[in-house]
């Protein structure tokens, strides 16, 4: 395990140095800094130039990037420049929110991804896997605006059941809380549910298929228990796997769904920076969600690893 | 994959099944979900090529009559500054298609390339597939938005994002199908037998790595129609006042209550080309795979 | 579906239930409870309801707090008002009325200004205002990093004499007409924690309400200041106001009663909520800033008077109105409201939607095949502007190729001179003294503007009209529209419309008014 470890350490830190540096170069690329932001549409001449000063964004660009990473080291993120508040805390407030509905979005993922796969490979009346299959194909091809729209037309104005969007903590209010995670949530979790059940049901199809199982089947062993006890456990460890990669795609399709519901996560902060030219707060937020990314991976092998026992280091 | 379908279905059917029976493509594509998205991004397609032609309307021009709910001279409605709904929407299929067939073949060439690059050396090999981690690390949104903050929002920007957003796709796919197929026996034999690297590579190897390939470019598509209409959403998509179907749909966003009408076809049409593509490359990975 | 989202109940001792069931059992109390959508019974209430102490108002707001841009013009300026206090306050006719400061005299000669300061007022940390924190507001100002768009006329003040805690005395370089919107937009921070207010994490003020927090993204908290220095104000217990950005989510709070004002909803949607008898829709005549075409004098064509009047001539200024603002904004020519006093419907109208004159005056200066870049800050509501801008001008032969910049860009290219042949944008500060815009407004600025527009002859009139004792007698009025003769005449800033200041409050909100500067003040708001 530690072989393992050792080998596969290493390189995702090189992915997290090499982020670093991109990070730090294509936001300098952007035309307009957080002085000219800061100096606003009617700024006098030498403004920007002072705010410039105050901010140390008059220094060499390599001199910049050094202490931003001696920062990091530090764990001291220091002010935001535009937004306002400590960088810390900023993202500390956005995490709470995004987390809040990646969890609510997970949590319909398995839910939804168990019962399509299970349905999908079990139902044993043709309407019901095809209504499955139809079902699968569109949550996983229609984009999550198109679906944020849908959702939107028909539980907000059509219905009025849902809020169109916004944000309430579930840990403050947890009656309204839930009633705005509900839409966004189920908007992200499609297209991950869709994925999870279609391997989940191939996993399964195949393990249904395995000689012990028509042994089980033979020696009158009910269905149901036969697909919980047998199948299941056989078709869950390269399920983790894509339930894993599915987080990193949660988080990025995050960025899209709360643009569309007025969510104020990690992705409205990471677009209010860029927007605001706050850097600190952009590359702190970008390095992050890199970190999220990798170590996700990372844990999936390992998951994938514990899980499989045919896999030995 | 549109082409090879029109080209040879003029061919008597015996010809067909035998066909059939050789190329896994024709297979899956003629199975019911082929057919299904076939004409769905047929149909759309063909829209959108005459546009010009089934539109009484330019896209672009404006009138008095905001709002206006569906019907009469304008059959889906106009928008906010009373431009022809039916009209934006089918050039907004057209613009959409001109995109995505720049990009995703883009795609595939890139990834392709570095592909074969990180099968030639070791060295190349970590470079590229670090590169690949890299961009698949970042979430692509927020590169939209980077590259677009540099270069300002338009054409050429949306291009760039989808084409970089899908070149691991390829490069992963066709880097995994050239290391399993080069140690096949037939392509080990060939080397013992004193053929050079390329022409192993070029006369063995690749033609067998190409299948997944194929698979990755249609499902590519979808994928390209849903990054561009998040860079339209997130205000950073083709200049306006070009239409693509993510515009035309988040600028109906603020009237979603008030008309909802207008939100109706950019994203019936949306679903349907997404749909169609996903069903294709779907059959397609079936004929494939089996 | 429908038993499970009642109407919101009422009354304090279901939501300590609700909170004591814990986060657990979300689901469950979600069945039981208030809903985020559906209508709450607004009281009845009589039109003539008597103040009455108590409640929380929560404003809803599209855009987050920038506590960097605490002593700037900037879109969110709710929160100045509410925790501080300014100098003096305008009244309907520019006539400045006492806040913090209770009289001021100002020398025939108009070059000193004495003040005299409110006694008994205490910031919220309990030190008394005295006139060292006036000294320090104004130095404040005078830094370049606090980007305040009044520093040339902050900067106008050579010395500041204290005459004990309550008297000061302003040493002006020169008269300086437009003093008094300086003091209707300084708000009077406490120096001590200057620093902290700047980043959000302490604002002390001796304003109405004391700041409790802000989470950036969502919410601000002020709580009742009980020792504001106006007897029995303010009425408020509190206030909040949530930011959401998005606009149905905005409207549906309000619809929903979560919250009760939102000055922030934009024409097109007020528009949408006219006829809804929940709500008080009011404008300001104040005006919210002008949207306007900008043309580089420096580039061809557009160095060309004639071909600057021809654009002016063929923008369909009503159309605009109606279609991008909902009819909520006056289609004018010129920047000024209808509360300036050099508002005058000649002004308004000089040029009119006449498609024929703009082609016309485009063959007379020889320019009748142009194609030039538009540029505008990207989003949507300025989009659509530009896209209207465009087909207009393609009316008149005039080919313009739109340049989305997003708004940190467009912002840069303002300021550093870097804007296309046309661009399109808003402005602000036409709504106090006329001088001001010609000061303080990057765009009119006479020294040094986007435009590149110089003359001696408004540099002159700016000057003479800045340099006014009192800017409002007859000399000075004439000034005011000679520069807008000479703005309209040579039409570098060619106008469009002065957006409307929509607030939208809930039946039983009373009493909010703002200040020229959009200031949100809530010293006698009230819940009937």
């Amino acid at each position: 395990m530690s072989a393992y470890l050792l080998r596969r350490v290493p390189s995702a830190l090189l992915v997290l140095l090499l982020a670093s540096f991109v990070i730090f170069l294509i936001l300098r690329l952007i035309p307009g800094d957080p002085a000219t932001t800061l100096a606003g549409p009617d700024a006098p001449p030498g403004t920007v130039e002072a705010i410039r000063a105050q901010l140390g964004l008059d220094q060499p660009v390599l001199t910049q990037y050094l202490d931003w990473l001696g920062s990091l080291l530090t764990g001291d993120l220091g002010p935001s420049y535009t937004i306002g508040g400590d960088v810390a805390e900023l993202i500390g407030n956005g995490f709470g929110a995004t987390v809040e509905l990646a969890v609510g979005a997970l949590l319909l993922v398995v839910a939804l991804g168990l019962a399509l796969g299970i349905l999908g490979a079990t139902a044993r009346s043709r309407p019901v896997r095809a209504a499955v299959r139809i079902l699968t194909t569109t949550a996983l091809s229609v984009p999550p605006f198109v679906t944020g729209v849908v959702l939107v037309l028909t539980f907000a104005v059509a219905l009025r059941w849902l809020p169109a969007g916004g944000h309430l903590s579930v840990l403050e209010a947890p009656d309204l809380g839930a009633q705005y995670l509900l839409l966004p949530s189920v908007c992200l979790s499609l297209p991950s549910a869709a994925v999870l059940g279609r391997y989940l049901k191939d996993g399964l199809e195949r393990a249904l298929d395995e000689d012990y199982v028509r042994t089980a089947t033979a020696l009158g062993v009910s269905r149901r228990r036969i697909v919980w006890r047998h199948a299941l456990p056989n078709a869950l460890p390269p399920a983790v796997t894509v339930l894993g990669m599915q987080t990193g795609h949660l988080l990025g399709g995050a960025i899209l769904v709360e643009a569309i519901f007025a969510w104020p996560g990690l992705g409205q902060l990471a677009q209010q920076g860029v927007v605001l030219r706050d850097y600190p707060v952009v590359q702190a937020l970008l390095l992050l969600l890199v970190a999220v990314f990798v170590a996700t991976q990372l844990l999936t092998d390992i998951a994938y690893a514990w899980l499989d026992p045919r896999i030995r280091w | 994959m549109t082409t090879q379908t029109e080209t040879r279905s003029g061919v008597a059917t015996g010809t067909l099944a035998r066909l059939r029976a050789r190329n896994p493509y024709l297979n899956g594509l003629l199975s019911p979900r082929g057919i299904t998205g076939l004409i769905i991004v047929g149909l759309l397609a063909l829209a959108g090529l005459l546009a010009p032609a089934l539109a009484d309307f330019a896209p672009t021009a404006q009138s008095d009559q905001a709002l206006h709910s569906p019907g009469g001279a304008h059959p889906l409605g106009t928008d906010e500054v009373g431009r022809d709904l039916f009209s934006r929407v089918l050039h907004g299929i057209r613009n959409d298609l001109a995109i995505i067939l720049i990009a995703v073949p883009v795609a595939a060439l890139a990834g392709s390339l570095l592909a074969l690059l990180a099968t030639a050396s070791r060295a190349a090999d970590a470079v590229v597939q670090r590169f690949f981690d890299l961009v698949l690390a970042f979430p692509g949104l927020i590169l939209a938005l980077a590259i677009t903050a540099i270069m300002g929002p338009g054409f050429l920007p949306v291009v760039i994002v989808i084409a970089l957003a899908e070149t691991p796709g390829f490069g992963r796919v066709l880097r995994a199908g050239i290391l399993v197929q080069r140690e096949r026996e037939y392509a080990v034999a060939a080397r013992v037998g004193g053929a050079g690297r390329a022409r192993v590579l070029i006369r063995h190897v690749l033609p067998n790595a190409v299948d997944p390939l194929i698979v990755q470019l249609a499902i590519s598509l979808p994928v390209a129609v849903f990054i561009e209409g998040a860079m339209s959403f997130l205000g950073v998509g083709v200049r306006p006042p070009e239409p693509t179907l993510g515009s035309v749909l988040s600028q109906s966003m603020p009237y979603l209550s008030s008309h909802p009408w207008y939100a109706a076809a950019p994203l019936i049409t949306v679903t349907g080309l997404v749909l169609g593509f996903t069903l294709i490359a779907e059959a397609l990975n079936k004929g494939v795979r089996r | 579906m429908n038993t499970l989202f009642l109407p919101p109940s009422p009354g304090p001792t279901r939501r300590g239930v609700l909170r004591a069931a814990g986060a657990g059992s979300a689901l469950l109390t979600l069945a039981a409870c208030r809903s985020a959508v559906s209508h709450s019974e607004s009281d009845e209430v009589g039109a003539s309801a008597a103040p009455r102490r108590g409640g929380t108002l929560t404003v809803a707001h599209g855009v987050d707090f920038t506590p960097a841009l605490l002593f700037s013009q900037s879109s969110m300026s709710l929160p100045q008002r509410l925790v501080f206090n300014t100098l003096t306050r305008y009244d309907d006719d520019l006539r400045p009325q006492p806040e913090l400061a209770e009289s001021w005299e100002v020398s025939p000669d108009g070059t000193t200004v004495t003040l005299r300061l409110r006694r008994g007022v205490t910031y919220h940390d309990g030190r008394p205002f005295t006139a060292d924190d006036v000294v320090f507001a104004v130095e404040n100002l005078q830094t370049p990093e606090r980007s305040a768009q009044l520093r040339s006329t902050a900067e106008a003040v050579t010395a500041l004499d204290k005459r004990g805690d309550h008297e000061l005395t302003l040493t002006l370089a020169h008269p300086v007409g437009n003093l008094f919107d300086l003091f209707e937009f300084m708000i009077i921070p406490d120096r001590n924690t200057v620093e902290e207010a700047l980043t959000g994490d302490r604002l002390v003020g001796t304003g109405p309400f004391r700041f409790d927090g802000w989470r950036p993204g969502s919410l601000l908290t002020f709580s009742r200041n009980d020792s504001y220095w106006q007897s029995g104000r303010p009425y408020l217990d509190g206030v909040e106001i949530r930011v959401i950005t998005q606009t149905d989510s905005l409207l549906s709070s309000l619809r929903t009663g979560q919250s009760q004002l939102s000055l922030g909803v934009v024409g097109r949607d007020a528009a949408t909520l006219k006829d809804d008898p929940q709500f008080t829709i009011t404008t300001y005549t104040t005006g919210n800033g002008c949207s306007y075409v900008g043309a580089n004098t420096a580039v061809r064509p557009t160095n060309d008077k004639t071909v600057r009047q021809a654009i002016a001539w063929a923008l369909d200024r009503e159309r605009i109105v109606e279609q991008a603002y909902g009819g909520f904004a006056l289609a004018s020519a010129a920047p000024w409201p209808e509360s300036s006093p050099v508002f005058t419907e000649d002004n308004r109208t000089h040029y009119r939607h006449d498609p024929d004159r703009a082609r016309e005056l485009l063959r007379q200066a020889g320019a009748t095949d142009i194609s030039l870049p538009l540029g505008y800050s990207a989003s949507p509501g300025n989009t659509v502007i530009a896209e209207m801008v465009q087909y207009d001008l393609e009316q008149v032969g005039i080919r313009t190729e739109l340049q989305p910049y997003d708004p940190a860009n467009a912002q840069r290219r303002l300021i550093s001179q870097e804007m296309p042949a046309l661009w399109t944008m808003n402005h602000g500060f036409a709504q106090v003294t006329p001088s001001t815009l010609a000061v303080s407004a990057y765009p009119f600025n006479e020294a040094h503007n986007t435009s590149r527009f110089q003359s001696a002859e408004y540099t002159g009139l700016v000057q003479d009209a800045w340099r006014r004792a009192d800017p409002l007698d007859e000399e000075a009025l004439d000034l005011y529209q000679r520069i807008a003769d000479v703005l309209l005449d040579e039409a570098f800033i060619i106008d469009i419309a002065v957006l409307d200041i929509v607030q939208v409050a809930r039946a039983d909100v009373r009493g909010v008014t703002l200040n020229k500067f959009n200031y949100l003040t809530l010293d006698d708001a009230f819940l009937a």
